[in-house]
């Protein structure tokens, strides 16, 4: 080793040479925007298309979507749906799920069961904050299945879209709103999507 | 018969030779096209079609090319014809057959979502094969649900025409309940004449819909079919020994489907003799007991008058100590037990052997004592076999039936099929003897309506018609003139007009039936409960062998004396000995060496002495020599009249233990009252009225703590030191193969052949003497003169039906006694007046409704449900020989008040 390396070594050590050098880059970085949220207290923007809680929708009327179809539960690749469907005396054909229960802990959300819906009544949310201490509120039963949907309507419409499940339509949501076709008299007129 | 003509066993058709895709193949002249084809194994899609009616060719599926012929033709509607070229694939026929599925799907409502046939639904297989995704026009039918019948609902939207269910009702069922009517544009199935639906809801319409155009109210929109398990099982209602598969989802039962049903479509029609699959209203419709909230779910122990929940071990371990205790103080002859013919075989071998073995008593009986050992003890003494003889496939193919007390399409639906099958199919004679308008009799070539309780007299009369018109078979009596003289003395008596005046039918029509069944190549007799309940019930079965002996019929193959069975398993009650004559096998218990091989395999001494039956029991109850009682699934609180002192009887008992799925009106007396699994709810087997041993197997997981029958009995039994250890239903069953080996036949009836000549060479002279009446005397002379029928309702069995709502809510109690509208009119009675009913064994007020199904002077109130109490105004009578307890018929005055 040279003098005069030996020289710059010790210099260097007795000026903390390689702190200063790391030391540049945190000092440096003082001068930029962070990008650490800062959550709970700031919120992360989420895409449409996310895959978060399930939540139960209605029409704007207030009719219940479901029409307690079980497909939802047939399509679930990890079984975490139970559908207690049952006949709706007051109308005729109508069938709704009389108990619906997701089991929130076992979902992969995968969105499938959005999928089968024939009348896109299940919907994925921005929702991913249902932490607990007690493990059973995790079983999602049909009024806060609701609860999330309404909650989070606007965000459940923009999932579908995103989707492609549905358009925002008028022929698309008469058809829906229409399922099962109700036929109290043999006279009433079709719906609108089936006479044009 | 069109296309699909049965196999008559006596004419053979001649065979033709046609090319069907290049390979020659044979077929019987006559036949569908369809059929020749699926013979070899090629299935073509078909949706209107079904083996077990004719082709009706709506669906326009099933199309081939035939050589010569431009379009496609169906082949179901095709008659197959010697030296025909087919082929039955390729694209053009693809192209049609979706141009087909197509047609159907434009007025189709596409709500397969709430469907619930969806997933089960021929149209949606049929639409996913040939790939139809694009509808070029659709068009609503926009028809109301007709939710008018109890039972069923019709969503016209979804029907595709196919005609199965009107098909099925008129050619299999024969009550042609269903038609085709033109209603707003659109061919619709509807009920005769467009009213509310209103017949036997067998369900078999249901079972053979393709679509969901017609649904079960009882189970609509609670399921689809793939969340179900299904497990099929036989049958618990009554002895047909139906199989049938309960759908359950958890500890529910949602709903019962029949083997019959659109998806197994392909079969030859003879293969029907055997049976077709469906089931009856009680089979698809009265499972609602099974998870009854009724149910009872702990045991329960009487503690200072209150029956009071206990643990099992506790229970178990009480009973047995007072069992033994009462044995102990009294000797085991006190102790007799009862049980229900509708536990399975391995329940009734192991009851017989709590009592027997582990016991040391010889009082044990089952409900087979309410009518099925009459007809049981008379064949075994006359034709040396323990059942009756003919299968259903030569009931079937008969070309005589006498069916004689049996109301069959009421009490048995499904075996009724087999003659309604004789009659429709293979052309049989039927005559029908009943003191009410059956509808079997409708259907009959003879119905004959005689007077209530004269089934004996008309027996005689058929036996002296057939001396009178030289009807007799001179090889078979030739072997015993001095039998045949015996009988021909005891004949004498009475004069067949004076019998024919008695049973209410002319002499001519007596020679006429008596010349039909002796003439018929195969002839069968069929007796039911207006024989076998009543009183003298022995001796006529008895009779009509003497009549099946004379004509030459007996043992010759495809004749035979037969008899259906109410509750579900008597057969194989009397088959594993729960009674005081027999042991299992039907052994005689008075044979000191069969006693001796089931003491030897139990390891017992077992009792001498002849056993007590069922009214002994209760005689003995009475008089204090029978202090302690096991009932399994009785109620005789609730079956026998009020003369019979049940109550006091049962009052007076030590210990009385009651092992029921439900509180009965026998267990709120009892001291130990032991929750038992349904049917639905236990592995086992059961022996059908013609001996098919079949499986019942554990469709749901035990409701409560109930416990299977077998578990509790062999708990107790255990307890009193007789090695009971089963660990399944399994296990009994292997214990009951190794003493009666080729007893359990896989649910294929083993041919019988009657063997007893012993029986005419001696004792038969004797009894014969006895056997008929010697005068015909006048009844009425007591001012009652109305006869009074206590009998079964299409829509029940038993009490066990009562538990079921589905039925119930079809067939309610309606307190009311039935009339026949005549009587009604001539009295000035309307439906829901009053009337005074006296008998000699009481008086009751009662209101009336009228029954077309009653002839004059005859009046019916259903013997399953006890309010108000008609049961109680019949005397009972108690057969001297086999100890049978009639208590089904009486006369009775009725008068206005």
């Amino acid at each position: 080793m040279s003098v005069g390396a030996l020289t710059k070594k010790i210099l260097e050590a007795a000026l903390f040479d390689e702190i200063w050098d790391a030391m540049k880059v945190t000092f440096k970085h003082m001068f930029y925007k962070p990008i650490t949220f800062q959550y709970p207290r700031e919120q992360r923007t989420i895409p449409d298309a996310h895959r978060g809680a399930l939540g139960l929708l209605r029409y704007d009327d207030g009719k219940e979507r479901c029409v307690g179809c079980d497909l939802c539960e047939a399509a679930c690749p990890s079984r975490c749906i139970k559908v207690i469907s049952a006949e709706d005396k007051s109308l005729p054909l109508q069938r709704y799920a009389s108990e619906f229960y997701i089991d929130i802990t076992k979902c992969v959300f995968c969105g499938y069961c959005v999928e089968a819906c024939p009348v896109n009544a299940l919907a994925m949310t921005k929702m991913y904050e249902y932490s607990t201490h007690d493990k059973r509120t995790l079983l999602f039963d049909k009024k806060r299945l609701y609860q999330i949907g309404e909650q989070h309507l606007a965000d459940a419409k923009k999932y579908l879209y995103t989707h492609n499940q549905e358009k925002n339509d008028d022929m698309f949501h008469d058809y829906r709103y229409f399922f099962p076709q109700s036929v109290v008299q043999s006279t009433q007129p079709p719906p609108r999507h089936l006479t044009s | 018969m069109g296309l699909k003509p049965a196999t008559n066993p006596d004419v053979e058709a001649a065979t033709i030779e046609l090319t069907i895709d290049g390979k020659t193949v044979t077929a019987k002249d006559g036949v569908s096209l369809y059929d020749v084809i699926a013979s070899t194994g090629k299935i073509i899609p078909a949706m209107c079609y079904h083996y077990t009616f004719d082709p009706f060719g709506s669906c326009g599926m099933c199309l081939v090319t035939q050589e010569g012929k431009k379009a496609p033709v169906r082949s179901c509607t095709a008659k197959a014809a010697s030296g025909m070229i087919i082929r039955t694939e390729g694209d053009d026929l693809f192209q049609a057959r979706k141009k087909a599925v197509e047609k159907h799907l434009s007025v189709h409502p596409l709500d397969c979502p709430v469907c619930d046939a969806d997933g089960h639904c021929e149209l949606q297989d049929m639409s996913f094969q040939h790939g139809v995704t694009n509808l070029a026009t659709a068009k609503q039918k926009l028809i109301p649900e007709d939710t008018r019948s109890l039972v069923l609902d019709f969503n016209m939207n979804r029907c595709i025409a196919c005609g199965e269910c009107i098909n099925i009702c008129k050619d299999v069922q024969m009550i042609d309940a269903l038609q085709f009517m033109k209603k707003g544009g659109f061919n619709q199935v509807v009920a005769k004449g467009d009213t509310p639906l209103a017949c036997a809801f067998c369900g078999d319409c249901l079972a053979v819909c393709p679509v969901g155009a017609i649904t079960n109210k009882f189970s609509k929109y609670l399921y689809k079919p793939w969340q179900l398990r299904k497990t099929t099982t036989t049958c618990n209602y009554c002895g047909d020994g139906c199989q049938m598969s309960l759908e359950t989802k958890d500890t529910e039962v949602v709903r019962v489907t029949s083997l019959l049903s659109w998806k197994n479509k392909w079969g030859e029609r003879s293969e029907t003799a055997k049976g077709h699959g469906g089931l009856c209203v009680r089979g698809r419709f009265g499972f609602q007991f099974i998870d009854s909230g009724e149910r009872l779910k702990q045991p329960l122990v009487r503690q200072s008058g209150q029956l009071t929940p206990m643990p099992w071990l506790e229970t178990v371990d009480a009973a047995a100590e007072r069992l033994a205790a009462v044995k102990a103080k009294y000797g085991p002859q006190a102790i007799a037990g009862l049980i229900t013919a509708r536990c399975t075989n391995e329940d009734l071998y192991v009851f017989q052997k709590l009592m027997r073995a582990a016991i040391g008593t010889p009082h044990v009986d089952s409900s087979a004592r309410y009518g099925h050992l009459n007809f049981v003890r008379a064949v075994r003494r006359s034709l040396g076999v323990g059942r009756m003889i003919n299968d259903s496939e030569e009931i079937t193919k008969a070309k005589a039936i006498l069916v004689i007390g049996s109301n069959i399409t009421e009490t048995n639906p499904v075996a009724s099929l087999r003659v309604k099958e004789a009659i429709r199919v293979y052309k049989a004679q039927v005559v029908v003897a009943d003191s009410a308008v059956t509808n079997i009799g409708k259907l009959a070539s003879h119905p004959l309506l005689i007077k209530p309780a004269t089934e004996g007299l008309f027996i005689q009369a058929l036996l002296k018609a057939s001396l009178e018109e030289d009807l007799i078979d001179a090889e078979a009596v030739g072997k015993h003139p001095a039998a045949f003289a015996a009988l021909k003395q005891a004949l004498a008596g009475v004069p067949l007009d004076a019998l024919a005046g008695a049973t209410g039918v002319t002499s001519a029509q007596i020679r006429e039936a008596a010349t039909l069944f002796a003439e018929a190549p195969r002839s069968v007799v069929l007796c039911g409960e207006g024989v076998v309940r009543r009183s003298g019930g022995y001796q006529q079965v008895l009779a009509l062998v003497d009549l099946l002996w004379i004509t030459g019929k007996r043992g010759r193959p495809g004749c035979g004396l037969n008899t259906v069975v109410e509750e579900a398993n008597e057969q194989g009650a009397v088959d594993m000995g729960v009674a005081p004559e027999f042991l299992p096998g039907q052994a005689n218990y008075g044979d000191d060496q069969a006693r001796a091989r089931f003491a030897e395999a139990w390891d017992v001494t077992l009792p001498t002495g002849r056993g007590a039956t069922l009214m002994e029991i209760l005689k003995r109850c009475r008089s204090g020599e029978v202090k302690a009682r096991y009932l399994v699934g009785e109620n005789p609180l609730a079956t026998l009249p009020r003369s019979c002192d049940v109550q006091a009887a049962l009052e007076q008992l030590d210990l009385l233990i009651c092992q029921d799925p439900f509180m009965t009106e026998t267990a709120k007396l009892a001291h130990f009252v032991l929750p038992a699994c349904t049917f639905a709810e236990k592995d086992g087997t059961m022996t059908s009225q013609d001996g098919k041993v079949q499986r019942v197997r554990e469709t749901m997981d035990s409701l409560g703590e109930s416990l299977p029958d077998w578990h509790i009995l062999a708990a107790i039994g255990s307890r009193l030191g007789c090695t009971m250890d089963y660990e399944s239903a399994q296990d009994i069953l292997r214990e009951i193969m190794k003493l009666l080996p080729g007893y359990y036949n896989l649910g294929q009836t083993k041919k019988i052949a009657p063997v007893a000549d012993a029986y005419l060479s001696e004792g038969y002279q004797p009894d014969v003497a006895s056997r008929f009446s010697s005068r015909v005397t006048a009844q009425a002379a007591s001012g009652r003169t109305f006869g009074l029928t206590v009998g079964q309702l299409l829509y029940h069995s038993g009490k066990l039906s009562t538990r079921a709502s589905g039925l119930m809510t079809i067939a309610p109690n309606s307190g009311r006694l039935r009339m026949s509208p005549a009587d009604m009119e001539r009295m000035g009675l309307t439906d829901g007046s009053r009337v005074r009913l006296t008998s000699s064994a009481g008086a009751l007020e009662l209101g009336v409704q009228s029954d077309h199904a009653l002839p004059s002077m005859a009046c019916f109130f259903p013997e399953h449900f006890n309010e108000p109490p008609v049961k109680d105004l019949i005397p009972v009578e108690t057969d001297p020989v086999t100890g049978v307890p009639a208590f089904k018929q009486t006369a009775v005055s009725i008068e206005k008040v």
